[in-house]
């Protein structure tokens, strides 16, 4: 399609007060923009100004150049369905942070204006790439209460569903415990039933939803919508296309045999709360200690037995403290039983708060805050309970006939992650070691089994122990990967009630991505881009960086190397691309030449000082935005180039700049390490990597290193901004200019 | 390092709490606001925060041999602020019910009149005693009047018979009580850790009175303040009854000891009752009377009206209340129907009144009527062991 | 009756936009109907995030970004729900619109601002500081569009501010507005309001001017607040180096908020970082009844500041806040329930960890909401087709409430798919 320009300058909000305005045209001009293709309008986004651009677009316009406000404003006005539109910053980044009618000034606003253009002039519509015969079948792995939870939501909603169990029957936990706690009205008794039969018949009868039991997931081939999920049942397997995934494996009990200093494994009378539940079920509420039958009259809990401990359990895993309550109830069913409950914290957030009062409110049910020592025979199978700093005195004991431990929750993926985590590691240490930690280490039973070059889980996060949560606060269900969404206590520690709810946000989260998936759009974070990496393979050299570096394993490789990029795994970061050393991969409004031409395109006067700064679209970019808000000076020489994430550097422009005499080169990206902040994972982290392997570039163009650095900075550190740019600027100067302008 | 202490809970114990008035036991949640809000407790280690923790888990062993339990008033501002809706005010006063009833002897008194099912029996043995005195002098039938024809109680129960029934009762209840607070004393010392023979307490003794007397502590109290004039009223109604008394006790057997003396009698030494109303122990004793049935009436009022704030109190508060109630109203009221010569009213009333005054005495040592010994004894102790200036 | 493919999200919150785009991105029609001039709600107000001390705005960005992507969403501010009649797949819906007085031709140069002679109390930032009669409602505000508080600019007032626009986007004859919807499910995001300080009268009564609320501290220290990130106090700007966190202002407590309201130990742990990373010679002193870090909030970031030796952690509420008139510094009384001792402790400044509030309570949402008896919204007892989420329902952090709103979001669609 042949490119029609219009390139409009407003005038308002101070720009033309700023910069000469004719100027800044005449300056436009070029080989494929004529001078009537340049318009100005005082107020752009005003409805003469957007007419303007509507008729010209009759007129046949399709490129369209805004040079006026930032992006992020009067998206609504200059949304022009049909045309690649640039939207030139000249407000923000000119005329609110420049000295007023400066030639500096000047040649800001005319860099951007031709940077834009250049942008306009290589960027094309997006076309969707929408793949064939896709599969709307959610999987869920895990038949408990959140499994099964995530089963009914997604098949109510219309989705067939098929649930994979490892046991013979579905309930998981549930099935064990002998009553629940209320989930709304808290009245006596304060415990009924788990209900949890009406749910697995509901989940059975379920036309929607097919129940695979004594299965597991052997092998998850492909991609969301275009996955082939290999489901064995002892023995014979079967395959299943699938769209996207609920991993709701669920948890085991923390290994309480580790536990001897609280009479685990020393006493039969020592339980764990699960084994306590068990008691329960089986007496029928009455509970028959396991040393010799005798009912338990004075039953003492320990709360945070091996948790909050960096010992054992370092997280809390927080249902035990009513859990502990609920089983107190058990007990106190035998009117002269009492139940008494040593804790650190009493953790009842919000409603069960009211839960607690509740249930506290039993002749019965005696309660000291302690710090629990140990577990001592007291003859006969009674115990004594040794703590410290408790209510009761500095130093106490107390006689009980069973002891129960409020014991914690480790998640499924724990096993797994930590197994592939130490492979990586051995691998990092060469092909032997690698071997022998395979021939050592017991492999542990893996859950999702993905058939991806970048391994066959979910990866850990850092001080998650092995919990497949999301790193994000405000996007619990951003996972790192695609289509798979984790719930309930595989994602972290929580109560039945709390794991319903994940469970409908995971299963509405795979209904959309099926969705997206089949409208050829991304996920989030960039839930409306139509465009994707599109590499030229026939230039690829097989080095792999793409495949090892894309953050969400979404490339795989055949055996000669060449990728195959799995679209709808993509998360259309561009970390491809800046890892690319060929420079083939490209989006069509995103790629390497468009980013370089951009750069090549800023004018570089001998006398002046050119500095280079790539920034994040989502942190560092609305930060340089509000410091304009606050009309805070930027240095003249920088010139600032959005990336949709640092990842997508390429070390060629650094290349390219300086050898067009660019004195500096700036990166700002956001925070990264243990808690980063880059929704894609590592962008700003690579970025930096590659900014370390940057020195031979530059050795090689005999620049001082000094001159390219890269900078973490947080959206709200806009007013540390300048302070942070003029600082480099000043080292730049202080280096001096790049001997490469005279060339 | 500090020593072990090996806690026992005791579920009875909690139970006996509640049914004791203390049903807000077991809201508590150890967050100690109450302890905060408290004016009366003393810095180190306030109540009554660790007391409703060990009521909860049954330690009266924690809870009995310690003054705090009577250092409270019961002021209530702890119940007003408490976040859970626990009352430790009333939970305190079932305690310090237990406490009595724990260190009273003979101990089945002290359970016979803690709980409903004996107030009959308990009320039974006075009128028994009356009637068969009555009886014997054959006044259930006839009964003699003054020479001036007016009705006289000294004639309907001659008072000798009347002072050889209270005064073993007085002795008795003396006893016991003494025995009761040496037994809660000697506790206290030995859970404080304190040598028994530690003397120079008599100052003590006197500040303590002193306290008592200026109700000073009460003036702490924020939600239930009032409750100082009621109490203040009460108390000092008993004192001006307790001074009749004497002063009557002088006008009857005065002149018979003073001629066994072989002295002249004193001209204003009335001899037996009735006196006339211009007497000042006339003066005095109907003063006292109605300033006791004002206090006592205030006392309703004022636990009616903090009801909310601080709970109505159990069965052990109100047996008290009834009891000097009615003591009040039928001494008045025997006063009135005797000037009004309504003999049919008159006798049964007085008669009524002996059997409530009895039962005030009788069993004062195991009643509510205790806690001013009690309290008293703790407060000399605190005292004692400088937990109170 | 033609499928009915629209939900009304009331509120514009985290919860409320996190509905709202979720349903729109599964290819839904959504109406967010916010009171505020502006989207973002509580988060916007907060500086940064327990556990990973990242910046709200981050991901309000991504929302904001995400929203102006999708067609499909269309938001009101300053609006509320008047009417909600019908049932499951056909509610009638009758929004108020109140006059901003800017309209959207507005393009945030301030000039209106500037040549507006009265002043407001700054509400966003609680009260702390003032604005303009014409202002900016929130330093990151979205929209981005200025805004006249009528009550705080007569006419008069008016009138400067209408000469200095030169964008024609000032419209002082703005009238209350109507506007009709039909949707096919409804989802309640109205969010929390803190709890009112005036109520905690052992606690001062909230007229202790150094005894300020959880979400002031925030405010306090936020680069875009009041002391631009300085914490410092109100009586007279003096730093501070001394400062206590008196936890459960309200919450857990019969005669206030009987729940726990989940974030105040997290908020407080969080302040601490921020006075400690402000003043190195600080001491920070947190009451507390139980510290409530559920789950990995344990490890993560309970233990980072339990580990520093300017951070005591003392057991026992606080029952007893007084001022000095003379220094204004605030003394507090309190049971240390392990010292064994009823103790007095005087701090620069005290911060009140006041709760969660169900905003439902203060603002119009067109319907009956009932409660259950501690004074949550009772979601079961909801109409059928209505949802609530997040802190309506129960306390909960800022994850918890995006997990359950993303969560309502296929209940929304099962409402709209039914029969």
């Amino acid at each position: 399609m042949e490119k029609k320009y219009g390139v409009y300058i407003c005038k308002g909000c101070g720009i033309a007060g700023a910069i000469d305005i004719e100027k800044l045209a005449k300056a436009a001009k070029s080989g494929a923009i004529k001078e009537e293709n340049i318009k100005t309008h005082d107020i752009m986004c005003s409805p003469g100004g957007i007419q303007m651009v509507k008729d010209d677009m009759k007129g046949g316009v399709n490129t369209i150049i805004i040079a006026a406000c930032s992006p992020r404003v009067k998206y609504e006005e200059f949304d022009f369905p049909g045309a690649v539109t640039e939207r030139v910053n000249i407000r923000e980044f000119v005329a609110w942070t420049q000295p007023p009618m400066t030639d500096e000034t000047q040649s800001v606003a005319e860099d951007y204006v031709i940077m834009g253009i250049a942008k306009a002039q290589r960027a094309e519509l997006p076309e969707p790439a929408v793949l064939e015969n896709l599969s709307r079948d959610i999987l869920v792995i895990g038949g408990g209460i959140t499994g099964m939870t995530a089963a009914l939501d997604a098949a109510k909603a219309g989705y067939k569903v098929i649930l994979v169990e490892k046991e013979l029957q579905l309930g998981g936990f549930a099935n064990k415990l002998y009553k629940k706690i209320p989930t709304r009205d808290f009245k006596e008794p304060l415990i009924v039933d788990t209900e949890v039969e009406k749910i697995i018949k509901e989940v059975e009868s379920n036309p929607n939803i097919k129940v695979y039991k004594s299965s597991k997931v052997e092998k998850t081939k492909g991609q969301p919508g275009l996955y082939e999920v290999t489901i064995s049942t002892n023995g014979s397997s079967e395959t299943v296309k699938i769209g996207a995934i609920v991993l709701a494996a669920g948890w085991i009990p923390y290994d309480a045999s580790k536990l001897g200093y609280l009479g685990y494994g020393v006493s039969k009378n020592v339980v764990t709360n699960i084994e306590f539940e068990e008691l329960a079920k089986k007496g029928k509420g009455k509970i028959f200690r396991p040393s010799d039958g005798k009912e338990a009259k004075k039953v003492a809990f320990i709360q945070c037995a091996g948790q909050r401990n960096p010992d054992y359990l370092p997280y809390c895993s927080s249902m035990c403290c009513a859990t502990s309550l609920k089983q107190a109830r058990y007990v106190r069913q035998n009117a002269d039983a009492l139940a008494m409950i040593f804790y650190i914290d009493i953790r009842t957030p919000g409603r069960l708060e009211s839960f607690y009062r509740e249930a506290q409110n039993d002749p019965g049910i005696m309660l000291t805050k302690a710090d629990v020592t140990g577990v001592s025979d007291a003859g006969n199978g009674n115990l004594f309970v040794e703590m410290e700093n408790s209510l009761l005195g500095e130093k106490a004991k107390v006689e009980a006939d069973l002891v129960v431990l409020a014991t914690g929750m480790v998640p499924a993926t724990r096993a797994p992650q930590e197994y592939l985590d130490g492979l990586t590691q051995a691998a990092t240490k060469g092909d032997d070691a690698k071997k022998a930690y395979i021939e050592s280490t017991p492999k542990p039973e893996f859950i999702l089994n993905l058939d991806y070059r970048q391994g066959p889980e979910i990866p850990s996060l850092e001080g998650a122990y092995g919990f497949a949560d999301s790193n994000f606060i405000c996007f619990q269900y951003e996972t790192r990967r695609t289509g798979v969404y984790a719930a309930g206590c595989v994602r972290q520690p929580m109560n039945m009630t709390e794991a319903q709810e994940d469970a409908a946000g995971a299963a509405f989260k795979a209904i959309q991505c099926i969705d997206h998936v089949a409208r050829g759009v991304a996920v989030h974070p960039r839930a409306w881009d139509l465009t994707f990496p599109d590499p030229q393979l026939i230039r690829c050299t097989a080095c792999k960086r793409c495949t090892e570096e894309c953050p969400f394993g979404a490339i795989e490789e055949d055996e000669k190397g060449i990728p195959t990029y799995m679209l709808s795994r993509c998360r259309r970061c561009g970390t491809c691309m800046g890892a690319c050393p060929e420079r083939i991969v490209s989006f069509k409004d995103y790629s390497v030449d468009i980013i370089g031409s951009m750069i090549k395109s800023v004018d570089v006067p001998e006398e002046e000082f050119r500095i280079i700064a790539l920034v994040c679209e989502n942190d560092a970019y609305p930060a340089l935005d509000t410091l304009a808000l606050h009309r805070k000076s930027i240095d003249p020489s920088i010139r600032f180039i959005p990336l949709r994430c640092l990842g997508g550097m390429n070390l060629v422009w650094i290349a390219d700049a300086f050898s067009k005499g660019i004195d500096g080169f700036l990166l700002l990206g956001c925070k990264f390490g243990e808690n980063y902040q880059c929704h894609f994972i590592k962008g700003s982290e690579l970025a930096n990597y590659r900014f370390s392997k940057v020195g031979e570039t530059l050795d090689r163009l005999q620049l001082e290193s000094e001159r390219v650095t890269m900078m973490q900075v947080a959206i709200d550190e806009y007013h540390k901004l300048p302070e942070m740019i003029n600082q480099f600027v000043e080292r730049v100067k202080e280096i001096g200019h790049n001997p490469f302008k005279e060339f | 390092m500090a020593q072990e202490t090996i806690a026992s809970p005791d579920l009875k114990f909690v139970n006996d709490v509640i049914k004791g008035g203390g049903e807000s036991l077991k809201k508590c949640y150890q967050c100690a606001t109450c302890s905060v809000v408290c004016n009366l407790t003393p810095d180190s280690t306030p109540f009554p925060r660790k007391e409703m923790l060990y009521a909860q888990w049954g330690l009266k062993d924690k809870l009995f041999p310690n003054p705090d339990i009577w250092l409270c008033h019961q002021c209530s501002d702890c119940t007003a602020y408490c976040p859970r809706g626990a009352k430790p005010g009333e939970v305190l006063n079932a305690v310090r019910k237990m406490s009595i009833e724990h260190y009273s002897v003979p101990s089945f008194l002290g359970r016979a009149v803690g709980s409903r099912q004996y107030l009959v029996l308990l009320l039974a043995i006075p009128a028994a005693i009356f009637l068969i005195i009555l009886a014997s002098l054959g006044h259930l039938s006839n009964v003699p009047r003054t020479g001036g024809g007016q009705i006289s109680y000294h004639e309907f129960l001659p008072s000798l018979y009347i002072d050889s029934v209270f005064v073993p009762v007085a002795l008795f209840a003396v006893i016991c009580l003494a025995i009761g607070v040496s037994r809660y004393w000697k506790d206290m010392v030995r859970a404080s850790g304190l040598r028994p023979s530690q003397g120079g307490i008599a100052n003590l003794i006197s500040a303590t009175i002193y306290e008592i007397l200026s109700h000073k502590r009460f003036e702490k109290c924020n939600v239930t303040k009032e409750r100082k004039i009621s109490h203040f009223l009460v108390f000092y109604s008993f004192i001006g009854l307790a001074i009749t008394t004497a002063w009557a006790v002088a006008y009857l057997y005065g002149p018979s000891i003073m001629k066994f003396l072989g002295l002249k009698p004193f001209s204003w030494m009335l001899g037996p009752s009735p006196y006339p109303l211009t007497d000042p122990l006339k003066w005095l004793a109907n003063a006292s009377a109605l300033a006791l049935l004002t206090g006592i009436t205030l006392v309703v009022v004022y636990r009616y009206r903090n009801k909310e704030k601080s709970g109505l109190g159990g069965y052990y508060d109100w047996l008290f209340i009834l009891v000097v109630y009615s003591i009040a109203a039928t001494g008045i009221l025997a006063e009135l129907f005797r000037l009004a010569d309504i003999a049919i009213l008159a006798y049964p009333v007085y008669f009524i009144h002996l059997v409530v005054v009895f039962f005030l005495f009788a069993y004062a040592p195991f009643s509510k009527m205790a806690h001013m010994v009690y309290r008293a004894t703790a407060m000399v102790f605190a005292k004692h062991i400088q937990r109170e200036p | 009756m033609a499928e009915n493919k629209k939900v009304l999200v009331i509120g514009g919150g985290m919860s409320g936009l996190t509905a709202a785009i979720e349903v729109a991105e599964a290819g839904y029609e959504a109406y967010i109907v916010e009171r505020n001039p502006y989207l973002g709600g509580r988060v916007a107000q907060v500086n940064k995030y327990f556990w990973k001390l990242c910046p709200p705005n981050c991901g309000l960005e991504i929302q904001f970004k995400r929203l102006k992507n999708n067609p499909l969403i269309k938001f009101y501010t300053l609006a509320e729900v008047e009417e909600i009649k019908g049932e499951e797949g056909n509610f009638d819906i009758n929004i108020r619109l109140n006059p901003r007085y800017v309209n959207d031709k507005c393009v945030g140069c301030d000039a209106c601002a500037q040549a507006c002679p009265s002043y407001r109390d700054n509400t966003f930032n609680f009260g702390l500081n003032k604005t303009k009669a014409a202002y900016l409602p929130a330093p990151q505000a979205f929209p981005f569009q200025y805004v006249i508080d009528e009550k705080a600019c007569s006419k008069d007032c008016m009138k400067p501010c209408f000469d200095a626009c030169k964008y024609d986007a000032i419209d002082l004859n703005m009238k209350p507005e109507s506007v009709k919807l039909n949707v096919g499910a409804v989802v309640l995001a109205t969010g929390w309001d803190p709890y009112d300080m005036t109520k905690l009268d052992i606690l001062g009564s909230g007229k202790i001017k150094n005894a300020v609320s959880n979400m002031m501290m925030e405010r306090l220290a936020a680069p875009d607040g009041p002391t631009q990130g300085k914490i410092v106090r109100p009586s007279d700007g003096k730093e501070v180096k001394n400062i206590a966190f008196v936890q459960c202002a309200g919450s857990r407590d019969e005669n206030h908020l009987p729940y726990c309201s989940y974030i105040c130990c997290l908020a407080s742990l969080k302040h601490a970082l921020y006075v400690r990373e402000q003043y190195a010679d600080s001491k920070v002193q947190i009451f507390y009844i139980d510290i409530r870090t559920p789950g990995l909030y344990e490890h993560r970031f309970y233990w980072k500041v339990k580990e520093d030796p300017n951070v005591t952690l003392t057991k026992g509420k606080v029952a007893q806040i007084t001022e000095d008139p003379g220094t204004k510094d605030v003394t507090v009384v309190v049971e240390d329930v392990y010292g064994g001792s009823k103790t007095k402790a005087t701090f620069d400044m005290v911060v009140l960890a006041t709760g969660m509030d169900p905003t439902t309570k203060t603002s119009k949402v067109g319907t009956n909401i009932p409660y259950t008896p501690d004074g949550l919204v009772d979601d079961a007892a909801l109409k059928k087709g209505i949802y609530a989420v997040g802190t309506l329902k129960s306390p909960a952090d800022v994850a918890r409430s995006v997990q359950d709103a993303t969560g309502i979001a296929i209940k929304c669609i099962q409402s709209l798919n039914r029969r």
